[in-house]
């Protein structure tokens, strides 16, 4: 009786967990003009649709291109202050961590409209730094964790064995810690990488028409219209969020690349 | 440690760890750029913000930079304010209750279950976070809406002639949030069940206890700083929460947040936005002080 009642409990969860995600995959090859579950039928044409859509390709470009940029940016300044971190000689250590470390614990939408009004107030009319500014801010913090976790395992002798055999700090750090936390590293740049491409709340205060990342191209849709052609967008993203998570399967194994993700 | 006896010419510039003063700048080198970063785009704006939240409201300039307490003066005196941290903080416990709920059976089953098992059931309760945000709460959206799904299905089943009401009110936003924020209950509450020991239980059992006694005496006991850490994530994010909603709350649904942005993007006051944006900051770090609180001993 117990064990049934937890076991149904969590096939609830389950249902409650996927059920939406059924809903929009399966809405979007429906041949209604409105939404429908179970799909009326099955046509390919919201997709065509979309592909017809430019504002929504280009959006789709743009937010891989500040994907991109964000998960170097994170990384180039990330990286390097988890190892500088790591090191016993730096004094004030435990501070400037939970200080780096800020952005998780602050609300999304509160650091969104700082930066708005901050960039306001400085005038700053560049769009794509703006952005790209705000998403390394809530990123940077996985690379510093994700980082310092793997640093923390690393036998410290083989960092010893570097210097003591006379390599500088830099190329200790180039040549011996980078290949051997290298998987933690490639871990967080994919969890950088999607945290970036789906980044709504801080986007949202900081994209112009000019440059509107995709999730925010679909948020000012949907505020106006609910048709199948967001869930083939949606079911499309669905898609790649999964692949891109089967592919760190195949190379890393998941339990890794989830404790990588720092959750 | 390093470079005893050989003292080669080489290694007498690094000794270990530790390391020569030269070498301590250049770790301190490699934190200098997030630091800097960080006073730049982190420091600096929440500095401007506060600010922002003490001057006064101007409609044509924005805001007048003369330093005041009224804009919190005023939100903390005005009902529609109160009432608006009341839902907030109303949400946010309902959420977390709903979370906990939930979540709690699963990671039962999770913790129980075998390995191909467990790690389907984890690929499924972590799969939300992997899906963007805006789109999960169009799901929700095209469940709940006057047109949606669940209407048109009560509408074509001749139970009701009207469509529901189900949208734009707290309920919808409690669905998309609970949604939203379950995956985080879920990894807390498996973390700590992962750490139970089988033997407590397997006592608890042998001394007579039934298996509800057991849960509510035994194992929840020993799950409550796992609790308290789900709990407080999803608290946090649940008053802090903007996109869902937003979208799922309409014009009829506020929190905190919605009305931030509604301050910040479309009227524009934003001494008053500002003003909110350190009330939702002062819940949070209330909330976190009192899981400090609780939590103090484990």
């Amino acid at each position: 009786m117990f064990d049934r009642v937890v076991r149904l409990g969590a096939l609830l969860t389950v249902l409650f967990i996927l059920g939406p995600l059924v809903v929009i995959i399966g809405a979007s090859f429906t041949t209604t003009p409105f939404v429908a579950f179970p799909p009326q039928g099955f046509t390919l044409d919201w997709y065509r649709q979309l592909m017809g859509k430019p504002d929504f390709l280009r959006s789709f470009l743009d937010s891989v291109l500040l994907g991109v940029a964000t998960t170097a940016g994170a990384a180039l300044v990330g990286i390097p202050a988890a190892i500088g971190l790591q090191h016993s000689g730096v004094r004030g250590r435990a501070a400037l961590r939970s200080f780096v470390l800020a952005p998780l614990t602050l609300p999304t939408i509160v650091t969104g409209v700082a930066l708005l009004q901050f960039y306001y107030a400085i005038d700053l009319d560049a769009p794509l730094a703006g952005l790209l500014a705000g998403h390394m801010l809530v990123t940077i913090p996985f690379y510093v964790r994700t980082v310092g976790a793997a640093l923390i395992s690393l036998d410290p002798s083989l960092q010893e064995a570097a210097e003591s055999l006379g390599a500088g700090v830099l190329r200790t750090h180039l040549r011996v810690t980078l290949p051997a936390i290298a998987p933690s590293i490639f871990a967080a740049t994919t969890f950088v990488f999607i945290t970036s491409f789906d980044q709504v709340t801080i986007s949202v205060f900081l994209s112009s028409p000019d440059l509107m990342p995709l999730p925010i191209r679909i948020y000012n849709y949907i505020e106006f219209a609910v048709d199948p052609m967001v869930a083939a967008i949606s079911t499309v993203l669905i898609l790649l969020s999964f692949a891109i998570v089967a592919v760190m399967q195949r190379l890393l194994g998941l339990d890794r690349a989830f404790i990588g993700g720092g959750n | 440690m390093a470079g005893t006896g050989t003292a080669a010419p080489i290694d007498a510039r690094h000794k270990g760890p530790k390391g020569a003063p030269g070498s301590l700048a250049a770790y301190w080198a490699m934190i200098l750029p997030v630091v800097v970063f960080y006073l730049l785009f982190l420091a600096w704006p929440y500095l401007a913000l506060l600010a922002m939240s003490l001057y006064r409201f101007n409609s044509t300039t924005l805001y007048t930079p003369t330093f005041t307490l009224e804009n919190y003066i005023s939100v903390l005196g005005d009902g529609f304010y109160i009432s608006l941290l009341g839902s907030t903080v109303l949400l946010g416990l309902g959420v977390t209750l709903a979370t906990l709920l939930l979540g709690y059976p699963l990671a039962m089953a999770i913790v129980r279950a075998r390995p191909r098992m467990k790690a389907f059931l984890l690929i499924v309760s972590l799969s939300p976070l992997l899906v963007n945000l805006v789109v999960r709460t169009y799901a929700w959206l095209v469940l709940l809406g006057d047109k949606g799904i669940i209407n048109a299905w009560l509408m074509s089943l001749g139970a009701i002639a009207e469509p529901l009401p189900i949208n734009n009110n707290f309920v919808a936003v409690s669905l998309g949030l609970v949604h939203v924020t379950l995956p985080l209950m879920i990894i807390s509450l498996v973390g700590i069940m992962e750490r139970i020991d089988p033997s407590l239980l397997e006592a608890a059992e042998s001394l007579g206890a039934g298996p509800w006694r057991i849960l509510s005496r035994v194992h929840f006991q020993l799950c409550l700083p796992g609790v308290g850490t789900g709990s407080l994530l999803v608290f946090c994010s649940a008053i802090s929460a903007f996109v869902t909603p937003r979208l799922l709350g309409g014009n009829r649904f506020s929190t905190i947040s919605t009305v931030i942005y509604e301050k910040f993007m479309f009227s524009l006051n934003w001494p008053l936005g500002a003003t909110l944006v350190f009330l939702l900051l002062a819940i949070n770090f209330a909330v976190i002080a009192i899981h400090g609180r609780l939590f103090r001993e484990h």
